[in-house]
């Protein structure tokens, strides 16, 4: 039993920076703009986040830079997208290339070689007093991060903003049709351009909590893939914030239960299989699961005619 | 005119390159790497001896390969950015295939089996990627994203049980027969007959594209899918047949690498020659021709790296640094060539409506 919920709550904790980055592709996706450069944003994230956070030697300070970084990857990505028509995918690869070199360059630059890994101490784990002494729900809801805490929060922020409000109703119209939202007035590039922004911040946060809490230093290796994941629990939650959270807790178990098996070392048992586990969940349930809500204009780029 | 814009494309992507070269330059000095000397060393000793220039026609030739699985898709309006996965699988078949064959039978046809078994598994993991896709409408990059992430995993597992070496000390195959190794074209360097391979590939890309039906179907339905469906050519068929071409050329790009380089399969090699394989696709426009000097500019920017990092120093990621610069400048260019040429189409029409 008490297996099961340390598996839990090591799924609860991975979830988080996944439902943070699918947050913020939710945001951007809704406005039509695929952010594939999130696998940089999440590295960059990470990167900016350690050394922040090692350079200050305070948590907040490492989670602001991270969120600086974010957004910088993300306006570059903005600018060669919105505003100069490129495409999305291949931009994504080009910024996915660029900041691999540029975070090893510059983590050379800043601590030389080092021949063990720099640390710094992750993240505390905030017991919300009476709620986390309830039987099993307790400790893998509510012994987690004041990250995660505000991850979980910011779900039904979200939903609320982006389809009770007129902001809401703004960012929706330049994912379905930026001609009309055009004649109505409203600046789809504009729009568009922050909504990446925002993606880039989320994704920033979401970076650095793999450095800050998960392992508490960086490496090259830290995000392996996981921003992509981000990025597909988006599509298979339905361009919503409440189907990034159910999907984003999805994809913690199963990154939990690779981590767990391969933990276990049990000559006989294919623990690879179960680190692919999170991947292969992707394929199967983008086939599986019919997409309803696709945005009308996702990953078209809106050139005005003049 | 269509020459006009080739000299505009051309002269746009080397100011690029060079812009992203000088970019990736000026941070060397952070590391006390004075970047003139880095440049001459980079020019100088690359170039100074047979034996490195050969290693940069060794990176060219996957690197060829990879460029062309994404080119070719690329022109049916799809997004395979799962090369780095067929290329694995390519591996996986190549080197079983030398293996379980080598020294049994005769060395050429061995390769020939062991290119036939990289092709057929690439083409296998295309296939299915545009299966989903015209089947089950799935997201087709979405899919090959991860089945990248899926058969790294399964190679990892293959080479722990069945495919690891007889020492059973790490994560590698044995060496493969040395009958079974593509044979050395030019003496005095380690370059083999996989450029040769990979040359052939791209003329034959090419070939296919733009002089067969097959190609042609391939084009139009990139341009114009419901006048391709008018037109009564499926779409869905084309996605199918698309990704599976693809993918087959990215597994040859595993028989490239196994049995002309490496010589065996290790985990965790060119991590990421699916990426700079997109990068060199667009820097070629995704002409399949053109695909070769982008490939030969990314090779020796590796080789170039690699050979900075010995002599200074740089890190090797200034390579990444140098790659990722000239991608994002080169798509840059394409913006303001194309604003240029807006412009100069507009002057014209003035200058007709004038004459009127």
């Amino acid at each position: 039993m008490s297996n099961i919920i340390n598996l839990l709550t090591r799924a609860f904790f991975m979830s988080t920076p996944l439902i943070l980055g699918a947050l913020g592709e939710v945001i951007a996706e809704r406005t039509g703009m695929m952010v594939t450069a999130v696998e940089g944003i999440f590295l960059i994230g990470a990167w900016g986040g350690f050394i922040g956070a090692y350079l200050s030697g305070n948590l907040v300070i490492g989670f602001l830079v991270a969120m600086i970084c974010g957004i910088l990857v993300a306006m570059l990505y903005g600018v060669t997208t919105v505003y100069m028509n490129q495409h999305q995918i291949v931009m994504g690869t080009a910024i996915a290339i660029l900041t691999t070199g540029f975070c090893t360059f510059f983590y050379r630059v800043i601590f030389g070689v080092q021949t063990t890994p720099l640390k710094v101490e992750t993240l505390p784990v905030i017991a919300i007093p009476f709620l986390s002494e309830i039987p099993i729900i307790g400790p893998i809801v509510f012994s987690q991060n004041i990250v995660t805490y505000l991850t979980y929060l910011l779900v039904p922020v979200i939903f609320y903003v982006l389809f009770k409000t007129s902001l809401g109703l703004t960012l929706r119209s330049c994912g379905e049709s930026p001609e009309a939202a055009d004649a109505a007035g409203i600046n789809v590039r504009q729009v568009r351009f922050l909504a990446v922004a925002v993606a880039g911040c989320l994704g920033g946060v979401a970076g650095a909590y793999y450095s800050l809490c998960n392992v508490g230093m960086y490496t090259s290796e830290i995000i392996s893939g996981r921003g992509w994941i981000a990025f597909g629990i988006c599509f298979l939650g339905n361009w919503n914030p409440v189907g990034a959270l159910t999907f984003g807790i999805v994809f913690g178990i199963s990154d939990a239960i690779g981590v767990y098996v391969k933990a276990l070392g049990l000559a006989g048992l294919p623990s690879e299989l179960f680190s692919a586990l999170p991947y292969f969940l992707v394929i199967v349930l983008t086939v599986c699961r019919k997409q309803l809500k696709v945005p009308e204009k996702l990953g078209v780029n809106y050139i005005k005619e003049n | 005119m269509k020459n006009n814009k080739t000299k505009d494309f051309i002269i746009w992507t080397i100011l690029a390159i060079v812009l992203g070269l000088f970019c990736s330059f000026v941070f060397l000095p952070m590391l006390d790497v004075n970047p003139i000397t880095a440049v001459s060393i980079m020019f100088k000793d690359t170039f100074s001896d047979t034996f490195t220039i050969g290693n940069i026609f060794i990176k060219t030739a996957p690197l060829i390969l990879t460029g062309l699985a994404f080119a070719f898709t690329y022109k049916a309006n799809l997004y395979n950015i799962g090369a780095q996965g067929q290329f694995y699988t390519g591996c996986i078949c190549a080197s079983a295939a030398s293996l379980a064959l080598g020294g049994k039978l005769p060395g050429v046809l061995v390769i020939l089996i062991a290119m036939i078994c990289s092709m057929l598994g690439g083409a296998m993991v295309g296939f299915i990627i545009g299966f989903l896709k015209a089947r089950f409408n799935a997201n087709e990059f979405l899919i090959s994203m991860m089945s990248t992430y899926v058969i790294t995993f399964m190679m990892q597992l293959l080479l722990r049980t069945v495919l690891q070496e007889s020492k059973h000390e790490y994560l590698k195959t044995d060496y493969l027969d040395s009958s079974t190794w593509l044979p050395k074209i030019i003496p005095g360097t380690s370059v083999s007959f996989g450029i040769v391979i990979a040359v052939i590939a791209a003329v034959g890309c090419w070939f296919l594209l733009y002089k067969t039906s097959i190609g042609y179907r391939i084009r139009v339905t990139g341009m114009n899918q419901e006048a391709a469906r008018m037109s009564g050519i499926n779409p869905k068929n084309q996605y199918m047949i698309a990704f599976a071409i693809s993918g087959a050329i990215a597994g040859l790009a595993g028989l490239v690498e196994v049995n002309g380089m490496q010589h065996m399969l290790l985990t965790g090699f060119d991590t990421d020659i699916g990426s700079y394989g997109i990068g060199i696709a667009i820097l070629a426009n995704a002409h399949p021709l053109g695909v070769i000097p982008a490939a030969l500019l990314f090779g020796f920017l590796q080789v170039g790296g690699t050979v900075l990092g010995h002599a200074s120093d740089a890190p090797a990621s200034v390579i990444d640094l140098m790659q990722g610069f000239v991608m994002l400048f080169v798509l840059m260019s394409f913006f303001f060539r194309r604003k240029i040429e807006l412009r100069r189409l507009k002057q014209q029409k003035i200058a007709g409506e004038e004459a009127v």
